[in-house]
C-alpha cells in the first residue's frame, strides 16, 4: 500500500519526493515536503485516492513555520505526513478548505494561533479565541496581531448582516453539554443554518505543553477528556514511550487495556443517559449513572480518583491491581450484562424513542472523508474503522474482538453502535482478565527527566469518541517543543452544520446529543 | 352564628355558599399544589432509585412549604425590554380558569360549589383561556425561547382541544346532561369507562396530558430545547403561579376523567369524597409516571398524532355512540 | 433627610420581623435550587451529586432550573475562560436575589492547574468577578464535597448547622 501510494503520487504530481519513514518510530509511513505551488495538487491527489485529513497543524521553528497535514486511509492504514514551509514574517498558504471541509476549521485555528493566512478561505474569523488576545499565542516569539488581521478575525456578527430569527444555543444551554455555542438561524421550528462557535473552554493545553516537562504535563491529558480520561492518559503515555523507546512490562499492558475499556464503558454510559435526557426522558440518566458509579468505585480503588485519573506512568502503572480488583470487575461484568435487557426495554423498545431517532441526522459515506470524523460516528455508517484493530496498542492485538458497525449512519445507529461497543468492551475485559499475566508493572530505570531524541511522532489511540492523535515534536530537551492534540469530537462536531441544515430544532438537538461531545476536548 | 344568619338573610344563601366555596377552592388549590409537588418529587425519586426529599421535615413533607416560602421571599425581577402589561398579566390570567373550573367539580354528592347545568362547557371554555396566558407570557417576555415555547403551546392546545371535546361528548350523550353531577349519577350502574367508552377514556387521557403540557407532550417548556420555555423569564412568585397552575391543571384534568369515566365520587364503603380523591390522585400518579418514563415527542409528530389519529378515532367513537343510542 | 441631599440613616425597622425573617431563612436554606450550568470536568461531579447515590434531593436541592431567573444558587464548576466570563457574570446578574454562589473546583477558585506563567485565556478565580459564598476545593471535588459545601451554605444562611461536624480522624 505504502509503495503503491508513493509511486502513484510521483506520477500524479510533478516534483514530489515522498520519503518512506519507519512507521514504528514515527507513526507515519510517508513524509512529503510540499511547496506552495503543488500543495493543492497533492491534497487533491489524496482526496481522489480515498484518504481523509486526519489532522492539520502548524509548528513554529522560528526560522520558518511549518504547516503539517496528516492523511490516513480508512481501509488500510497508510499515514502520510505532508509538510509545507511558510515564511514567518508574512505567513500565508493556499487553502484546501474547498477540498476537505474539515480544513475550514483547522485553517481558522492555525490562523488565530499562528497568524498563517490561508488564501481563498471564505471565513477566516475567530474560532477559539477572542479579541482581547492581541498576539498569536502559539508562536515561539511574541508576535502582535496586525490590525487588518484583527478586523478579519472579528468579522463574525450573526444577526447584523441580514434579517432572520437568530437563536443562540449556548454557551449556557441545557443540551449543549458544557459550553458550546451554536448560532442558528431559524425559520419557525426549522433550522436554516447552524454555526458552532468554540473556545468557551479553551484552556491552553497546547501552550502549557511547551512550558511543562513530559511528566508535568501528564495530568492535563485527563482534564482534556474527563469522561475518557484513561484513554487519553493511555494515548499520551504510549506516544511518549514510543518516542523515547521505553518498553512496558506485559502485566502493565494488560491492566492498561482493562482500565481503559472500563473507562470507555463509563463514558458510553454517561453518554447514553445524556442522550436520552436530550430527548426528554430523564430517568435513564439516573440508571446509567448508577451503573457508572460501580465502575468509578473499581477504578477509584486502584487509581485514587473518581474522574480525572492519572493512573498510568511512563513505562508502567502507578501501582498494581489486587485480587479484589479482579473480583470486582468480574462482578461488574455480570451486573452490566444483566442490565442491558432493562435498557433494551426502557429505551430501545420505546416507540417514542424510535420515532425520534430513526432516520434523523443521516450521514453517508462521504462524511468521514470530507470531515475526518471517527469513532462510533463513522462506524455507524458501516465503516469498520477502529484504531484498536487497525493500529493496535497496549494488548489489543492479542485479544480477539469484533468491531460494532451500523448501516444507516443515523442517530439510531449511533446509539446502537455504542450499546454494542459496551458489550464488546465487556468481552475484551473478560478475555484480558483471563490471561492477565503476573510480573512487574513498572519498567526499570525510567529517568526522572525524560529527554526524547530529536524528531517528531504521530500516534493515535481509540478514545470513546474516536481517533485521538498526538503529534509531538521533540528538540531533545525535557520539554516538548510542540505538542498537538488531534481530538475526535472536533471533527465529529464539524459535521453538525450540514446535518442540522433544514432540520427541526428538536432533531438537531438529538443529533448534537448523538455525537457524544466533550467540549473541553474540542476547545483544548 | 347569628352573624352568618344575618349575612345569609341579607345577601341570600346562594352567594354565601359561593363565597365560602371560593375560599375553599383557593385552599384546595394551594394545598393540592403543595401536595403534588411533594408527590412528584418523591415519585420521581423512587422511580430513579433515589429517595427524594427527606431531610426537610419527616419524609421531606415540609419541603413544599419551604419552597413556597422561599419563592415568596424572592426578588420579583422584571427584565428590561419586556412588554410590561402583558408580562404582569400572564401569571394572573393563568390562574383564573383554574379557579373557575374548580367551582363545578363535584367532590361528593353534596360537595360542589355550584352545579351548573352546562358544567362541562364552563370547564372547557375556561381551560382554553390558559393557552392565552401562555401566549401572553411568551410574547411579553421578549425572549426567543419563550416565544417559540408559546407558539408551540398554541398549536398544541388547539390540536388537542378537539379530541378532548370529542371524547367527552359520547359520555354527555349517554348521561343526557352537561351537568357534572348528573353525569356522575348516571354511572350508578357502571362506570362509563367499562360501558363502551374505553377508547374515549384513552383519547381523553392522552389529550389531557397534552393539554397540561406534561411529558411526553411537554414541548412548550422542553428543557433540553427551549431552556424553560414560556416561563424562562419569570422569577419568584410569578413563576410559582405558573407552577401552581400547572399542578392544578393536572388535578383538574384527572378530576374530569374521574367524573366522566370513573364514576366520580361513587364507590362502596368509603365516603364519596375519599373515593373521588383516590381515583383522581391515581390518575395524577399515572401522568407523573409518564413523565418519568417517556422521552418527548417531536413537534410534527405531536400534531400529526392529534390530527391524523386521535381526532378521527374520537369522531368515529362519537358517531358510533350516537348511532347506538338513537337505535 | 438632611439639607442639601440625601444621607442614609440607620433606623430600627418599624416592624420587627426577626421571627419571620428566621422562618424565611430556614425556608431558603432548605430549598436551594441550583442552576443547570456546567463548565468543565467538575460539572460531571455536580451531576453525580444529583444522581442516585448522592441524591442532593434529600436536602431539597435537586430542582435544577435551566433558567437563571428561577435559580437561587449558581455552582461555578469548572474553568472560567475569558471568553466565557462575560456570560457567567450575566447569568449571575440574571438571578433574582437572594442568590448564592458555590465555587466548585480549583479552576474556578484560583485557576487551578491552568494558572501558569504566560497563560492568556483563563480567569484566575471567579471571585474576581462575582461574590462567592462557599469554596469547594478539589480537582474535581468529590460529590460529598459539594454536599458539604451545600451544608456550609445552609449554615451561612440560617446560622445553624444541619448535621454535626464529623470528628476529625487525623
Ligand atoms: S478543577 Fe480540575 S476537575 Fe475541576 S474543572 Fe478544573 S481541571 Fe477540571
Amino acid at each position: 500500500m505504502v509503495k503503491e501510494i508513493s509511486d502513484k503520487i510521483k506520477e500524479a504530481v510533478a516534483s514530489v519526493e515522498p520519503v518512506e519513514t519507519p512507521y514504528e518510530q514515527r507513526g507515519y509511513h510517508l513524509a512529503i515536503e510540499a511547496t506552495r505551488t503543488n500543495i493543492v495538487d497533492i491534497v487533491n491527489f489524496f482526496d481522489k485516492s480515498g484518504f481523509y485529513l486526519a489532522d492539520m497543524c502548524c509548528v513554529d521553528y522560528i526560522d520558518y513555520l511549518e504547516v503539517v497535514y496528516l492523511f490516513n486511509n480508512h481501509n488500510q492504514v497508510c499515514r502520510v505526513k505532508v509538510t509545507l514551509k511558510v515564511d514567518p514574517d508574512k505567513p500565508s498558504a493556499p487553502t484546501i478548505s474547498h477540498i476537505y471541509k474539515i480544513a475550514r476549521w483547522y485553517e481558522r485555528e492555525i490562523h488565530e494561533f499562528f497568524g498563517v493566512l490561508f488564501d481563498g478561505h471564505p471565513f477566516m474569523t475567530y474560532l477559539f479565541l477572542h479579541d482581547q488576545i492581541d498576539f498569536y499565542p502559539l508562536r515561539k516569539k511574541q508576535v502582535p496581531v496586525p490590525e487588518e488581521d484583527k478586523k478579519l478575525l472579528n468579522s463574525f456578527n450573526p444577526g447584523e448582516q441580514e434579517d432572520g430569527f437568530f437563536l443562540n444555543l449556548g454557551p449556557q444551554h441545557p443540551s449543549t453539554h458544557g459550553v458550546l455555542r451554536v448560532v442558528v438561524k431559524m425559520n419557525g421550528e426549522y433550522m436554516l443554518s447552524a454555526e458552532p462557535v468554540l473556545g468557551y473552554l479553551h484552556r491552553m493545553h497546547e501552550k502549557m505543553a511547551e512550558n511543562r516537562t513530559y511528566q508535568q504535563f501528564y495530568p492535563n491529558a485527563a482534564r482534556m477528556d474527563y469522561l475518557g480520561a484513561l484513554n487519553f492518559n493511555l494515548g499520551y503515555v504510549t506516544t511518549v514511550e514510543k518516542l523515547c523507546g521505553i518498553e512496558v512490562p506485559e502485566r502493565a499492558q494488560y491492566i492498561r487495556t482493562i482500565t481503559a475499556e472500563l473507562n470507555r464503558i463509563s463514558s458510553h454510559l454517561l453518554w447514553l443517559g445524556a442522550f436520552v435526557a436530550d430527548l426528554g426522558g430523564l430517568t435513564p440518566f439516573l440508571y446509567t449513572f448508577d451503573d457508572r458509579e460501580n465502575i468509578l468505585d473499581i477504578l477509584e480503588a486502584v487509581a485514587g480518583s473518581r474522574l480525572t485519573y492519572s493512573y498510568l506512568r511512563f513505562g508502567g502503572l502507578f501501582n498494581d491491581v489486587d485480587d479484589d480488583f479482579v473480583a470486582n470487575v468480574r462482578k461488574f461484568i455480570d451486573r452490566l450484562r444483566s442490565r442491558f435487557s432493562m435498557y433494551e426495554r426502557l429505551i430501545t423498545g420505546n416507540v417514542i424513542f424510535i420515532n425520534r431517532v430513526k432516520n434523523i441526522g443521516v450521514m453517508d459515506e462521504t462524511y468521514p472523508l470530507k470531515y475526518g470524523c471517527s469513532g462510533p460516528v463513522i462506524r455507524s455508517i458501516g465503516i469498520p474503522f477502529d484504531i484498536r484493530k487497525h493500529e493496535p496498542y497496549a494488548v489489543y492485538d492479542r485479544i480477539n474482538f469484533n468491531v460494532a458497525t451500523g448501516t444507516n449512519g443515523d442517530n439510531m445507529d449511533r446509539y446502537l453502535v455504542r450499546i454494542k461497543e459496551m458489550e464488546i468492551s465487556l468481552d475484551i475485559i473478560e478475555k484480558a482478565l483471563k490471561d492477565l499475566p503476573t510480573g512487574p508493572v513498572k519498567a526499570e530505570k525510567i529517568p526522572k527527566k525524560l529527554k526524547p531524541p530529536k524528531g517528531d511522532i504521530y500516534h493515535t489511540v481509540e478514545s470513546p469518541r474516536g481517533e485521538l492523535g498526538i503529534y509531538i515534536v521533540s528538540d531533545e530537551s525535557d520539554v516538548p517543543y510542540r505538542m498537538r492534540w488531534r481530538v475526535p469530537s472536533y471533527s465529529n462536531l464539524m459535521t453538525f452544520p450540514q446535518l442540522a441544515e433544514g432540520s427541526l430544532i428538536a432533531d438537531a438537538i438529538a443529533t448534537l446529543g448523538s455525537y457524544d461531545l466533550v467540549i473541553p476536548e474540542i476547545d483544548r | 352564628m347569628c352573624g352568618l344568619d344575618n349575612i345569609i338573610a341579607i345577601v341570600g344563601k346562594e352567594i354565601v355558599r359561593l363565597i365560602l366555596g371560593l375560599i375553599g377552592v383557593l385552599i384546595v388549590v394551594v394545598v393540592n399544589a403543595l401536595i403534588l409537588t411533594w408527590v412528584e418529587r418523591k415519585v420521581s425519586g423512587h422511580m430513579q432509585k433515589r429517595i427524594g426529599p427527606k431531610e426537610v421535615g419527616p419524609y421531606g413533607l415540609i419541603q413544599p412549604i419551604a419552597d413556597g416560602l422561599k419563592l415568596l421571599g424572592k426578588e420579583l425581577l422584571t427584565p428590561a425590554n419586556v412588554d410590561k402589561p402583558l408580562y404582569y398579566l400572564a401569571p394572573v390570567i393563568v390562574f383564573i380558569p383554574v379557579l373557575v373550573s374548580f367551582i363545578v367539580i363535584p367532590f361528593d354528592g353534596f360537595l360542589q360549589v355550584k352545579d351548573i347545568n352546562v358544567g362541562i362547557l364552563v370547564i372547557l371554555a375556561f381551560s382554553s383561556l390558559s393557552v392565552l396566558s401562555i401566549l401572553i407570557a411568551g410574547w411579553g417576555s421578549n425572549n426567543k425561547y419563550s416565544l417559540i415555547g408559546a407558539t408551540r403551546s398554541v398549536a398544541q392546545n388547539i390540536a388537542y382541544e378537539i379530541p378532548l371535546l370529542l371524547s367527552l361528548l359520547p359520555v354527555v350523550f349517554m348521561a343526557n346532561s352537561l351537568s357534572l353531577k348528573d353525569i356522575v349519577e348516571a354511572q350508578r350502574d357502571g362506570w362509563f369507562v367499562w360501558r363502551w367508552q374505553f377508547f374515549a377514556f384513552l383519547i381523553y387521557f392522552i389529550a389531557a396530558t397534552a393539554e397540561t403540557n406534561r411529558t411526553p407532550f411537554d414541548l412548550p417548556e422542553a428543557e433540553s430545547e427551549l431552556v424553560a420555555g414560556f416561563h424562562t423569564e419569570y422569577s419568584g412568585m410569578r413563576f410559582a403561579l405558573f407552577f401552581l397552575a400547572e399542578y392544578t391543571n393536572i388535578f383538574i384534568a384527572s378530576a374530569i376523567a374521574t367524573t366522566f369515566f370513573l364514576g366520580g365520587y361513587l364507590g362502596p364503603v368509603l365516603p364519596g369524597i375519599v373515593w373521588f380523591f383516590i381515583k383522581t390522585y391515581f390518575l395524577v400518579f399515572v401522568i407523573m409516571w409518564f413523565r418519568w418514563t417517556f422521552p418527548r415527542v417531536r413537534f410534527d409528530q405531536l400534531l400529526n398524532f392529534s390530527w391524523k389519529i386521535l381526532i378521527p378515532v374520537a369522531f368515529a367513537n362519537l358517531i358510533v355512540t350516537g348511532g347506538i343510542l338513537k337505535l | 433627610m438632611g439639607k442639601g441631599g440625601f444621607h442614609l440613616e440607620t433606623k430600627e425597622p418599624i416592624i420587627k420581623l426577626a421571627i419571620a425573617e428566621k422562618f424565611i431563612n430556614l425556608a431558603r436554606a432548605n430549598s436551594i435550587w441550583p442552576m443547570t450550568f456546567g463548565l468543565a470536568c467538575c460539572a460531571i461531579e455536580m451531576m453525580a451529586a444529583a444522581m442516585a447515590r448522592f441524591d442532593i434531593a434529600r436536602f431539597g436541592a435537586e430542582v435544577f432550573r435551566p433558567s437563571p431567573r428561577q435559580a437561587d444558587l449558581m455552582i461555578v464548576n469548572g474553568t472560567v475562560t475569558k471568553k466565557m466570563a462575560p456570560t457567567v457574570v450575566t447569568l449571575y446578574e440574571q438571578m433574582p436575589s437572594p442568590k448564592w454562589v458555590i465555587v466548585m473546583g480549583n479552576c474556578a477558585i484560583s485557576g487551578g492547574p491552568f494558572a501558569f506563567e504566560g497563560q492568556y485565556n483563563i480567569i484566575e478565580g471567579i471571585d474576581k468577578l462575582i461574590p462567592v459564598d462557599v469554596y469547594v476545593p478539589g480537582c474535581p471535588p468529590r460529590p460529598e464535597g459539594l454536599l458539604e459545601g451545600l451544608m456550609k451554605l445552609e449554615e451561612k444562611i440560617t446560622g445553624t448547622r444541619r448535621f454535626p461536624v464529623p470528628e476529625q480522624k487525623w
